[in-house]
């Protein structure tokens, strides 16, 4: 396997070997959204080109506020060592959200807008992330030294550090220091790995097409799907790895750690959606049409879309067909795992 | 690896019926991903093997299932995949029963009257043979004058099957449900697989014609008929794989208090008396005209109809000669 | 010479001295017979007590018998007592041993039941979880409906949208 470097890498339009895709936008999702991610991407992008990695940045802004400037129009400014040419960003249509939902309280589809990003991610390797998730060492040295392997998702552990730490920029020392962390990491076990999926799922972008990306059919709750694709990740016959090293996370005001016991009692108005529906249990065929493959895309800039609205593009409302049951495979562990339902089943 | 059979004479037939009419939902994807899947291992087992494929009464202004179908395996050459497009009066004509919808035997009859392989299989749409089917195959070892059969192994319902391997089909874990066959008859799930050689299946004229009131039951009926022909039936020693429980399964509770009322026809009928279909079965007398790259029309005509009643070939089971007629 | 007549009883030296012979050898004779009937009465006595002894001794032998015999009607007796008791014995045991081959073959059933009944839970609840999560989506679906409807049947009658928002 050839390592993840630029050596020999002409130019942006040759593939990456690692597409890094995010979602956002400028809503200030936490009080300080863009501080936070103009903060991250940084660094990230700073260590990436230390390391000689070559990669794309693959940045999905989902229904973004009309009213407020774009991401796009502001993060080539707050973060100068980036490289347009490393970048692909994507805007869509705010229009899909409401085509999309089912469930109004649900502010912001996460995960199918990392879907966009997956389908058009170029690199061999794509991994899923968030906006406020720093990459580790270890993780770096990973990517560097081309040990990725296909028909693997790579999990990283997530260290959770206070709300102060990196106020001033961040260094090494910040992330590393045992002091720093707001409580203790938890560790990641087999079969599944779980545990703060969504701020790290490095997978090979074949064998993301042949899952089709993250559950587009349950869109009635965003928390567990990260989770649920680690289901449908075995029951596909994917094995789940520690890539070996964490990945960081500052607190902040409104991060789900520290916002959870809020609706106790009244799960039906959170702001993700049902937390027990039943996303270690259940799995998912999502259509060929994922991640909004037939939107009319536009280019408006180099490195820049808009996906038009389209109702073509709109899976159906309902599509029961695509809930499944995982399968389990010979010698792998059994995918699915039945729970009761833990909390009040109906939203309101 | 020596082949087995030729793509003219290929060594096995496989035959299956159905239309373009979602039955079960997705009807469609279900029969490309099992004939991907069979089609794969047979060729890498080095069998040579048709598909016979058999569009009963196709749905008005629908495209036809065999066009999709050739369209979904391009790569099959004519002789390796040939459907049949049976023109819909022949359904109205051979009814008994109009709650029937689907002449499934009558269908597979038209595909075993006009199968080319040495050995000829009938089974439906969404059956995966299993490893131990394809090396039976692959040994070449069928013997003529044997019906073989295989217990259907159920997985669950509503199983994720978008990526079906070995893993997958024998891992216990999915499987719901094992239908037992045993002697002398090995029914159960008997339509899901019932394999000889093409002489014996010439000499059984296929599928009762005659007793056409329910569709149920009538592969048993099948295994009575080839039992009672001096045909030995055996367990092939492997089983085949089927996602679900199937749609009786799933309705059958429905018309448990008026059995005569369901879509299947009623359950209760005398399965075990024996029959003898006519010199035209499997409409051996219908017009053929070809419409498409390896897909044959059958006209319509009375001549290819037999008659509505024929109860002389109804006969009762027992030694081949005591047998009426 | 004539033999001097009997009637005076007067014998002949001859004669006595035959006669005294004989007498001597009688004597001898009787004191051989009295020494062999001593001994044979010493014999006899022996023999007596031979014979007593044997008596003694075969009606102990007859008590012995006797007592033998009555033993071993004795231990006949406990052998066949014994013998209906390992009867007995070997009866329960067989009805032991089939009562466990029983319980074995039920326990067995039993096992296999609930091997099929935790199949069966497994099953079931897998079906359940998927159902559960069809109707979440169903019920999502009907209340997004729900909203446009209103949205639209709001308009139409010429006031403002819902908080749900409007379908586009």
């Amino acid at each position: 396997m050839a390592a993840l470097s630029d050596a020999g890498i002409g130019t942006p339009a040759r593939s990456p070997a690692l597409s890094i895709v995010l979602t956002g936008r400028n809503d200030d999702h936490g009080v300080d959204f863009r501080t936070r991610f103009f903060r991250t991407l940084r660094f990230n992008a700073e260590q990436l080109a230390a390391q000689g990695i070559a990669h794309e940045f693959v940045f999905v802004e989902w229904a973004p506020p009309p009213e407020r400037p774009r991401l796009v129009d502001l993060v080539f400014d707050a973060v100068p060592g980036l490289e347009p040419g490393r970048c692909a960003w994507y805007v869509v249509d705010g229009r899909y959200h409401q085509a999309l939902s089912l469930n109004p309280r649900l502010a912001y589809h996460e995960f199918i807008a990392k879907n966009v990003g997956i389908r058009r991610a170029r690199g061999r390797f794509v991994l899923t992330s968030n906006c406020d998730v720093f990459l580790g060492r270890a993780v770096l040295d990973v990517f560097a030294s081309g040990r990725l392997e296909p028909r693997l998702v790579y999990r990283a552990q997530r260290y959770d550090l206070k709300e102060n730490v990196g106020e001033e920029g961040v260094a090494w020392a910040d992330l590393e220091d045992p002091q720093n962390l707001a409580r203790p990491p938890r560790a990641l076990t087999l079969p599944f790995m779980a545990g703060a999926t969504g701020d790290f799922l490095l997978v090979d972008r074949e064998s993301l097409h042949q899952v089709r990306g993250f559950n587009e059919i349950y869109r009635a709750a965003r928390f567990g799907i990260d989770r649920n694709f680690l289901v449908k990740a075995i029951s596909s016959g994917l094995s789940i790895v520690d890539i070996g090293g964490p990945v960081y996370h500052v607190d902040h005001t409104g991060s789900y750690h520290l916002t959870a016991d809020e609706y106790a009692g009244r799960e039906h108005e959170a702001p993700w959606g049902n937390r027990g529906w039943h996303s270690r249990g259940v799995s998912y065929v999502n259509p060929p049409t994922w991640g909004l493959q037939h939107a009319p895309t536009q280019r408006v800039a180099p490195g820049q879309w808009h996906l038009d609205f389209s109702w073509d593009a709109v899976p159906p409302m309902v599509d029961l067909k695509g809930v499944v049951l995982p399968a389990s495979r010979v010698g792998r562990p059994s995918p699915g795992r039945y729970t009761a339902t833990r909390a009040p089943a109906r939203s309101r | 690896m020596m082949p087995v059979g030729t793509a003219s004479v290929p060594y096995l037939t496989i035959i299956a019926t159905g239309r373009n009419d979602d039955f079960g939902g997705d009807f469609n994807g279900r029969f490309f991903r099992a004939l991907h899947f069979n089609h794969r291992q047979l060729a890498a087992a080095g069998i040579a093997h048709e598909f016979v494929f058999v569009e009963w009464r196709p749905i008005d202004k629908r495209p036809l299932l065999a066009s999709l179908l050739a369209d979904e395996f391009a790569g099959l050459s004519s002789l390796a995949l040939r459907s049949y497009v049976v023109d819909p009066e022949y359904h109205e004509a051979f009814s008994l029963n109009p709650r029937l919808q689907f002449q499934e035997f009558i269908a597979k009859n038209v595909g075993l009257r006009r199968a080319r392989g040495e050995f000829v299989l009938t089974t439906n749409t969404d059956i995966y043979f299993s490893r131990g089917v394809i090396a039976r195959l692959q040994e070449a070892t069928l013997e003529p004058g044997v019906l073989y059969r295989a217990a259907r192994h159920d997985l669950m319902s509503d199983l994720d099957v978008s990526d079906i391997d070995w893993d997958l089909l024998e891992d216990e874990r999915n499987c719901e449900v094992v239908n037992g066959i045993r002697p002398p008859l090995f029914t159960n799930a008997s339509g899901d697989f019932l394999l000889l050689d093409r002489q014996t299946s010439d000499r059984l004229r296929g599928f009762n014609e005659v007793y056409r009131v329910a569709k149920i039951h009538i592969d048993g009926n099948y295994c009575m008929k080839a039992y009672t022909s001096g045909v030995r039936i055996v367990d092939i020693g492997a089983p085949v794989y089927h996602v679900g429980r199937g749609t009786l399964h799933a309705m059958r509770g429905m018309y448990s208090g008026r059995p005569g009322d369901a879509p299947w026809g009623d359950v209760r009928w005398k399965s075990d008396v024996v029959y003898e279909n006519g010199d035209g079965w499997g409409l051996g007398l219908a017009p053929e005209r070809v419409i498409d790259r390896g897909t044959t029309f059958l006209a319509f005509d009375w001549q290819a109809v037999g008659p509505m009643v024929d109860l002389q070939r109804v006969v009762s089971p027992g030694a081949p000669q005591e047998r009426a007629l | 010479m004539k033999r001097p007549p009997r009637i005076l009883g007067l014998v002949r030296g001859s004669s006595y001295d035959a006669l005294t012979e004989q007498h001597s050898k009688a004597e001898a004779r009787a004191g051989r017979l009295a020494q062999q009937l001593e001994e044979t009465k010493a014999d006899s006595r022996g023999w007596k007590g031979k014979t007593e002894e044997a008596t003694s001794a075969l009606k102990k032998a007859q008590d012995a018998a006797a007592t033998a015999q009555k033993q071993l009607r004795q231990a006949e007796k406990q052998r066949d007592e014994q013998s209906r008791n390992a009867r007995k014995l070997k009866d329960e045991s067989d009805k032991l041993r089939k009562l466990q081959e029983a319980r074995a073959a039920e326990l067995a059933l039993l096992k296999q039941r609930l091997a099929e009944s935790e199949r069966d839970l497994i099953v079931a609840r897998e079906q359940l979880m998927a159902i559960e999560v069809k109707l979440d989506i169903l019920e999502g679906a009907a209340n997004v409906l729900d909203g446009r409807t209103r949205d639209i049947a709001t308009r139409r009658s010429g006031g403002v949208g819902t908080e749900s928002g409007s379908a586009v």
